[in-house]
């Protein structure tokens, strides 16, 4: 596992690594700021095992000492593994802290310093009928209370978690869904495996607009990201595909870039928090790559700024607002953090 | 002057452009009640791709030109009312956009355009009655020329716009052609009142007649300039355009926000904070569309139907951002009349943010669809400025030699672990598509019993909400309960059960239904059969007694009185005869227990219902023994039969598992073990 021409690369001063006890999948920044927490940053790790028990663990990051420091006692039993986690995007608290998560269905749980509660199952199905579990969902950082969720079973529900109770939910797609973003307090977009990113207003439910479909016919699209800092951007990847594809909310149909440079498929992107116009991916060739979208493409599509390789295949990333400089990359079963 | 008839506009705009050998001309009327300037008419004198005619003689060129813009006219209003299914209701010989030259095609957009007073080229002319002249028009970014896309892929250089005749009358051309003032006057002269249909050329002695004066030029000038903002150029380089950048505050605002309804927040911000963002503004999507990506051809009819909806799409951007900006400038434009170039300043800071318009003209023309989706776009990047306010605006990601990225190179010698085998996106693959659906099968095994027939009901909750959970969990139990003791009960009537599972219990039940029923069937057979040979002996006996021939079996009763009249020994013999019959007849239903020849235990365990059955050797005190192992077991017998035969021992035990001190439960195969070491084997 050890690659030596580019692990050398990491010093302890650039990088900092935390090995679990099992594949991790799901990661998660708390938006929390770090100075305002006893230990850190937190960081939440949803485990990657094959079969029923799973946890999901808390750990805090320190970025003055570079230290990931492990809560035996912030640690829950979760089934099979967490498709997502995700922290409350605004909380100011350093008491408590919302983490949410999705598998059979959308939970709340409540993170203390010293121990980690349940605080909702959030489960849309009226009767004891199927209620379909959930491939992904995002949290609204500007209407906080707003959660949506993307399902095997094409639809995309929309939560009021404050009541608890299902605000819209919308039959999204043809095929199952696998992503959803939110854009704006009432907009989101959301990909599927009949190869579509489409954009929904919840202003007007009965309308949604493809903004991209994918060039082979029913090539299900993986993963959405939409740039925070310029939403007139979102990115994408396809199923065993090495590109990413960028796109812009104005032209539909049309893709604005596609970044062409891994060598293997693409697992997770991730925009950069602090600047409109980076990205970064990371796939099955090991390399997280950082790119900066210039405003002119050269002739040749475009260009990396920067790369990193890891020991094995990265399969997530995670970008987050809270740490600006650091990228958390999960590969095999470690988390690692990389000064940018 | 009041618009003169259609077809005399058609014909001076046609006597107008071939005149000067432009490519186009037409004419855009204010329509009283909206106030705003429309495409009239228009004569396209352009290049052609597809000659598509009904008539299959030859028709003069200016006949065919006039039959071509009216084609052209009639694709737009087809394409505009049928979205984008492709008529079918067209005739054949209609132009389709596959068949039209770019420059076709930027006259055909033409259609679709509106201005307002003082709003565009087409405004401007119209309000300052002045003609506006505009080189480079493909050049120029959308901000001066609202059609420049469209025109940079027609490689329409020129357009001039002529007030006349009460609306503006337009020109344009492939060719550059400086502004001149000749031409002006030369083409104005087609459209006089009065019925010159070619009026003699103006004399070059213009400049009594000129309405243009340097200042005019000047202005003319500044407003080719495109106005990039100060922040472009920070930001970005500036569009392909090689007029120096004119940061004048003045352009800047006036210019602006004729593409995006963000550019109002901008804008202020701009007023107000300066240009010294680093963050680059919501820059006119046609432009960025440019830089990003060379393969897109805007208005082009080349990739037709694909690209419609999107065409039509840019447009409605382009028109649902206009009319608001439009509003705004000749707002602006109104309050400070007595300068041309007006600052805005004030007359900005105190404009509202305008919401995006709903209804307006040019979107009736064009989808809902466009509609609903142009409104959410311009919600989205309407919010953006407010969000950019709050986060920071700082930092790019820069390299540093402190990071734990690489710069980039293209090596390839990087030794990179790649999976050659195995499947590219494994555990993203597992994630999306295989981790959803084990928790359906999980709450499939997770409640076994609910072998329902409603499909539905198989993906039954496994963790119920809390409220409802105690009640659930117990019913569920309940439930369980009676269902596994009907399967022990099944199982003790069904004799060769194999396996102890459900599955087998049924499916062996299911067999030994059939073999019952057949046998039925069989014996009923036989027994008919059999009674019809006794009736034909009985009747043969009968018949020396009576001189009846009994010919239905079934008429026992009778033959019964015919023999009781025949004599007791015959009774007796019937009566025997029908038992034996009656006896062979009765089938053989359930074996009766032969005493057992050999040691036989079988174990039954679903959850904590138990089934023992016992056949062999008896001891004294064997059941005692028995029970008191199952008590060692902790399996708590509730129901015991038991029979002794020949010293045969039978028994059948129901019993309940119980956990153990360490919550362990006994097992089958323990059960059976720890049974055969205590019962005499035969």
């Amino acid at each position: 596992m050890e690659n030596s021409t580019q692990e050398s690369h990491l010093r302890p001063d650039n990088s900092v690594t935390y090995e679990s006890p099992y594949p991790l999948y799901a990661m998660a920044f708390s938006s929390t700021p770090s100075r305002i927490l006893h230990h850190g940053q937190r960081i939440a790790l949803g485990s990657f095992i094959e079969d029923y028990n799973n946890r999901v663990d808390i750990v805090s990051f320190d970025p003055e000492t570079l230290l990931i420091k492990p809560h035996p006692n912030l640690s829950v039993e979760h089934p099979y593994p967490p498709t997502k986690l995700m922290f409350h995007p605004n909380r100011k608290s350093s008491t408590s802290d919302l983490l949410a998560s999705s598998g059979d269905y959308l939970r709340l749980w409540e993170v203390r310093d010293s121990s980690i509660e349940p605080l909702s199952v959030l489960n849309n199905s009226k009767t004891s009928e199927f209620c379909a579990p959930l491939t992904s969902f995002d949290w609204n950082d500007i209407e906080p209370k707003r959660i949506g969720t993307s399902s095997i079973d094409t639809t995309c529900t929309i939560w009021d978690i404050e009541k608890g109770a299902v605000e819209t939910q919308l039959i999204a797609h043809d095929k199952e869904v696998y992503d959803i973003a939110w854009g704006e307090a009432r907009v989101f977009a959301s990909v599927s495996a009949d190869g579509s990113v489409r954009i929904f207003d919840l202003r007007d439910k009965e309308h949604s607009t493809i903004i991209y479909e994918s060039p082979q016919p029913d090539t299900p699209l993986l993963r959405l990201a939409w740039n925070k800092q310029d939403l007139r951007y979102m990115a994408t990847i396809l199923m065993d595909s090495n590109k990413v594809v960028i796109l812009d909310i104005r032209s539909p149909t049309m893709p604005v870039a596609e970044l062409e440079r891994h060598r293997a498929s693409v697992n997770a992107i991730a925009w950069a928090p602090q600047s409109y116009r980076h990205i970064c991916s990371a796939g099955d060739d090991t390399q997280a790559l950082i790119w900066e979208l210039p405003t002119v493409a050269g002739p040749n599509g475009i260009d990396p700024m920067s790369m990193y390789s890891a020991g094995s295949e990265i399969n997530q990333l995670q970008w987050s607002a809270a740490q600006p400089d650091w990228i958390a990359v999960a590969f095999s079963n470690k988390m690692q953090l990389l000064k940018v | 002057m009041a618009a003169p008839p259609s077809s005399r506009l058609q014909s001076m705009l046609q006597a107008a452009v071939q005149s000067v050998q432009w490519t186009y001309s037409l004419f855009w009327q204010l329509c009283p009640q909206q106030g705003i300037l429309i495409w009239a008419d228009g004569y396209y004198n352009g290049a052609i791709k597809t000659r598509k005619t009904v008539q299959p003689m030859e028709v003069s060129a200016e006949e065919a030109s006039l039959q071509r813009s009216q084609q052209l006219r009639e694709l737009y209003d087809s394409l505009s009312a049928g979205e984008t299914n492709q008529p079918a209701r067209r005739p054949c010989a209609a132009l389709s956009p596959e068949d039209l030259t770019e420059s076709e095609w930027f006259y055909l957009m033409c259609v679709s355009f509106s201005f307002q007073p003082g709003v565009g080229l087409p405004g401007k002319a119209y309000a300052r009655r002045q003609h506006v002249w505009l080189t480079g028009a493909n050049e120029v970014d959308s901000k001066t020329f609202s059609r420049a896309i469209l025109a940079k892929s027609a490689r329409v250089q020129t357009v001039v716009c002529i007030p006349l005749l009460d609306g503006v009358v337009e020109f344009g051309t492939t060719d550059k052609v400086p502004e001149d003032l000749g031409f002006v006057q030369h083409v104005k002269s087609f459209f006089t009142d009065a019925h010159h249909q070619n009026p003699p050329p103006p004399k070059p002695a213009l400049s009594e007649h000129s309405t243009s004066n340097p200042a005019t030029s000047s202005d003319h000038t500044r407003f080719h300039s495109p106005p990039v903002p100060a922040i472009y150029a920070a930001a970005d380089p500036p569009v392909t355009d090689d007029q120096e950048d004119d940061e004048d505050d003045e352009d800047d605002d006036e210019e602006e926000p004729e593409s995006d309804s963000v550019e109002t927040g901008r804008n202020s911000r701009q007023v107000t904070g300066g240009n010294t963002q680093a963050v680059v503004a919501a820059e006119p999507s046609e432009l960025m569309q440019l830089e990003m990506s060379e393969d897109i051809r805007l208005g082009s009819p080349d990739d037709a139907s694909n690209n419609l909806d999107s065409n039509f799409n840019m447009l409605t951007m382009g028109q649902s951002d206009n009319p608001a900006d439009q509003q705004r400038r000749a707002d602006s434009f109104r309050a400070e009349s007595s300068r041309r170039w007006p600052m805005l300043q004030d007359s900005f800071v105190n404009s509202s943010l305008q919401p995006p318009p709903s209804e307006e003209p040019p979107l009736d023309d064009l989808s809902q669809e466009d509609t609903h989706y142009s409104q959410t776009v311009s919600t989205i990047l309407h919010d953006q400025p407010t969000r950019w306010a709050d986060s920071s605006p700082s930092g790019y990601v820069t390299y540093s030699s402190q990071s734990a990225f690489a710069k980039w190179t293209t090596r390839v010698d990087h030794l990179l672990n790649v999976p050659a085998e195995g499947t590219s996106q494994w555990l993203l693959k597992y994630v999306l598509f295989s981790v959803p659906f084990l928790h359906g099968k999980y709450r499939d095994e997770n409640s076994p019993k609910s072998r329902d027939t409603d499909a539905s009901a198989r993906f039954r909750k496994g963790t119920p909400q809390d409220e409802l959970s105690a009640n659930h969990v117990l019913a569920e139990r309940r439930r369980r309960e009676k269902l596994n003791e009907r399967f022990i009960i099944l199982r003790s009537l069904v004799p060769f059960v194999t396996k102890m599972d459900k599955a087998s219990i049924l499916g062996d039940t299911i067999e030994y239904v059939k073999q019952l029923l057949k046998k039925i069937q069989d014996l009923e057979a036989r027994n008919r059969q059999m009674e019809a040979d006794q009736k034909s002996r009985m009747g043969e006996s009968l018949q020396r007694t009576s001189s009846l021939k009994e010919q239905r079996s079934g008429a026992t009763v009778t033959d019964r009185g015919r023999a009781v009249g025949s004599g007791v020994g015959s009774d007796k013999r019937k009566l025997r005869i029908v038992e034996g019959s009656a006896g062979g007849a009765k089938p053989k239903m359930v074996e009766l227990p032969a005493p057992p020849t050999e040691t036989s235990v079988e174990v039954s365990i679903i959850e904590s219902d138990a089934l023992l059955e016992l056949q062999c050797g008896y001891k004294e005190g064997l059941l005692l023994d028995i029970m008191q192992l199952l008590r060692e077991l902790r399996i708590e017998a509730t129901t015991v039969q038991s029979s002794l035969n020949n010293g045969a021992f039978v028994a059948e035990l129901r019993a309940k598992v119980r956990e153990s001190v360490n919550g362990k439960k006994a097992s089958i195969v323990e059960v059976k073990r720890a049974i055969n070491q205590i019962i005499p084997h035969l």
